[in-house]
């Protein structure tokens, strides 16, 4: 009997608590916020008020030190409502402070985590350049020694949260000839009148995901004193990263998860109410196929993603499950929202229905986390044994 | 202030309800807390914030304890569940009677309950309580006035075309209506507590009642028969050119539909 696939009663709570509390803020705002590309600073306010920014933190900095499984019901539920919101929330939960609260010392977990558990402080991590994202040994921004800190020069594009942010945790190099090698992670602040920090560059206007707002950090020669260094030596950045990849890649399934049931729930209503040739276009088998073939994708995704997160919460070596697991579920959300865009017919082409929002909020799947032809060149790799 | 507030969980408005037999029905397990109950919880701390005192939520039921989780993670402090095999079958007027036995020995300022719950809109249950404690009870208030507890009260109740001002004095029982205030969100500090909350387990015997006051045995009110609502009529298309096609629709809508 050591197979279980049930959630405790406790995790089912968890999940309506969450659910309800979707429903009730952000629910009823989703169109608005695609619509204006805004960062929706009241709904933020309200949303961090009820404390799920420190999720995943130490209680005695304000977090709840929650296990992975109740995490991932977490992120699926989250991301049912706007998924922009939800990857502004995932960047201050997981990525945005992880490194903070594992490398910081205790002045800056006061100052930085703190506040950003409250939702006070905006932060953002910063892998992605001009030139390398998925390929990690491209960094050029540069980090080098100095007396008593580091000078910090380079540009970082596609950053979650970059315009608003307070800080990031940077990933920079110590020489790019080392490749992956010579990475480190670095606390940067903004800048201010008496702070050297990162100043915003260019902003970037996306198809989905619309309320998150994206843009360009900008360090030129940013002097960072010696304690913002986050790891324990030179050189393992990259080895720290994969520390919360699984978590990142099985997190970014759940928003696949979530993106494709809620479309999907929408085109199931939309195809059992539009009538073509004197029946519901919901009785005509070519329509069925698709809800079938979702049906069989969508519970594949899902008991693989939440196997995922119990063998990160017992601390079971998953890396490729990982990547497998966020491959397949993002590629079955891409079906999904695919294929409601043809339930939709005609409709779909405008704005007045919302499967285009989903198709569109989906299309960032297929980056964060890896690209899928990066993991894929990968994953065969190691199958093949190469 | 001691208050107490009357709990349940009903099935959520999403799932699946289908007719089993003429008694029984098949419920899809998604259930959520009755609404007005949670409209009744936030009364009830809004009242501890402003003069002190315990919240206590409060549920019949052998299996569903989410209501009481519910509770806690608004911020109740306790939550008790009756539960007993024997209760199995009964109806409004049996549950009244025994959350009235849990009470009578409580000393309870005020009850609070949702107007009705969502699944069989009864309505029975608060009043029912109150008339078995002898309390004064106001239905469906969506204004609660309480300068002093001692001192005599108000409530506000919608009727048609204005509001009804009502008095009282406690200990009293109130049921509470859309508009009476907006539930809170619970903050996940609270959730987390409500996750581990061990719910203090009440059986019939400590209440002095046994199966044949409760239950099947007991019921007051028996389901004939459940019917399935009516199955949507099919589509008819109007084969007319305009603008006889029309003309065909409105006598349609006037003599078939009879909506106009």
């Amino acid at each position: 009997m050591a197979l279980d696939f049930t959630f405790t009663e406790e995790q089912e709570f968890f999940r309506q608590m969450v659910r309800d509390a979707v429903n009730r803020l952000i629910m009823p705002r989703v169109k608005e916020l695609d619509e204006k590309e805004e960062f929706p600073w009241d709904l933020w306010k309200e949303f961090a008020a009820l404390g799920y920014l420190g999720l995943r933190h130490e209680e005695k900095y304000g977090g709840m030190g929650i296990d992975t499984i109740t995490q991932m019901i977490f992120y699926e539920e989250l991301a049912r409502g706007s998924c922009g919101f939800s990857m502004s929330a995932t960047m201050q939960i997981l990525m945005g402070t992880y490194f903070i609260a594992r490398f910081g010392n205790e002045n800056i977990k006061q100052r930085i985590l703190v506040p950003a558990i409250k939702g006070e402080k905006i932060g953002t991590i910063c892998f992605t350049e001009d030139q390398s994202g998925s390929d990690l040994a491209g960094t050029r921004t540069l980090a080098t020694k100095v007396d008593g800190g580091w000078r910090i020069n380079g540009r970082k594009q596609w950053i979650t949260n970059g315009p608003i942010a307070d800080f990031a945790t940077v990933m920079a190099t110590i020489d790019p000839k080392m490749g992956l090698k010579g990475l480190n992670f670095y606390l940067v602040e903004r800048k201010t009148a008496d702070r050297d920090g990162f100043v915003s560059g260019q902003r970037l206007h996306k198809l989905g995901s619309r309320c998150s707002v994206t843009g360009e950090l900008v360090m030129d020669n940013t002097f960072i004193p010696d304690e913002n260094f986050l790891g324990e030596e030179i050189g393992k950045g990259v080895q720290y990263a994969g520390e919360i990849l699984n978590e990142v890649r099985v997190m970014t399934g759940m928003n696949a998860l979530a993106i494709a049931k809620e479309a999907m729930e929408d085109a199931r209503q939309y195809a059992n109410n539009r009538v073509a040739f004197g029946n519901p276009i919901s009785k005509y088998q070519l329509i069925r196929e698709k809800f079938a073939k979702f049906w069989a994708w969508y519970e594949a995704s899902r008991t693989f993603l939440y196997k995922c997160a119990w063998m990160i919460q017992n601390k079971i070596p998953c890396i490729n499950e990982c990547m497998l697991a966020k491959y397949h579920s993002t590629e079955m959300c891409m079906y999904a929202v695919e294929e409601c865009m043809r339930i939709y017919g005609g409709n779909a082409f405008c704005s007045e229905y919302p499967v285009q929002r989903f198709w569109r909020d989906a299309k960032f799947l297929l980056y964060g986390g890896g690209t899928h032809e990066v993991l894929c060149d990968y994953l065969g790799r190691i199958y093949c044994k190469e | 202030m001691d208050i107490y507030v009357l709990v349940k969980q009903v099935p959520d408005p999403e799932a699946n309800v289908k007719v089993k037999s003429d008694v029984e029905l098949e419920i899809e397990n998604k259930y959520f807390t009755n609404f007005f109950d949670e409209i009744a919880i936030e009364a009830g701390l809004k009242l501890r914030e402003k003069f002190g005192g315990k919240v206590t939520v409060l549920t019949v039921d052998n299996k569903k304890v989410d209501a009481l989780r519910r509770g806690i993670a608004m911020g109740a402090d306790d939550a008790i569940q009756i539960t007993d095999p024997a209760l199995e079958g009964s109806d409004p007027f049996a549950i009244a009677k025994t959350l009235a036995a849990y009470l009578k020995d409580k000393p309870f300022d005020l009850i609070l309950a949702g107007r009705q719950a969502m699944d069989d809109d009864a309505g029975i249950v608060g009043p029912g309580v109150a008339e078995l404690l002898g309390i004064p009870h106001v239905n469906m208030i969506v204004g609660l006035e309480i300068d002093d507890p001692k001192k005599e009260l108000k409530v506000v109740r919608e009727v048609e075309g204005g509001k009804e001002i009502l008095s009282c004095f406690l200990p009293a029982l109130f049921t509470c209506q859309k508009g009476l205030n907006n539930p809170r969100i619970p903050q996940v500090m609270n959730v987390m507590k409500a996750m581990k909350a061990q719910m203090k387990k009440v059986d019939l015997a400590a209440l002095g009642l046994s199966a044949v006051d409760v239950g099947g045995q007991a019921v007051k009110i028996k389901v004939q028969k459940y019917l399935p609502p009516p199955k949507r009529p099919p589509v008819k298309m109007i084969k007319e050119d305009f603008p006889e096609n029309v003309k065909q629709l409105v006598k349609l809508l006037k003599e078939e539909a009879k909506v106009i």
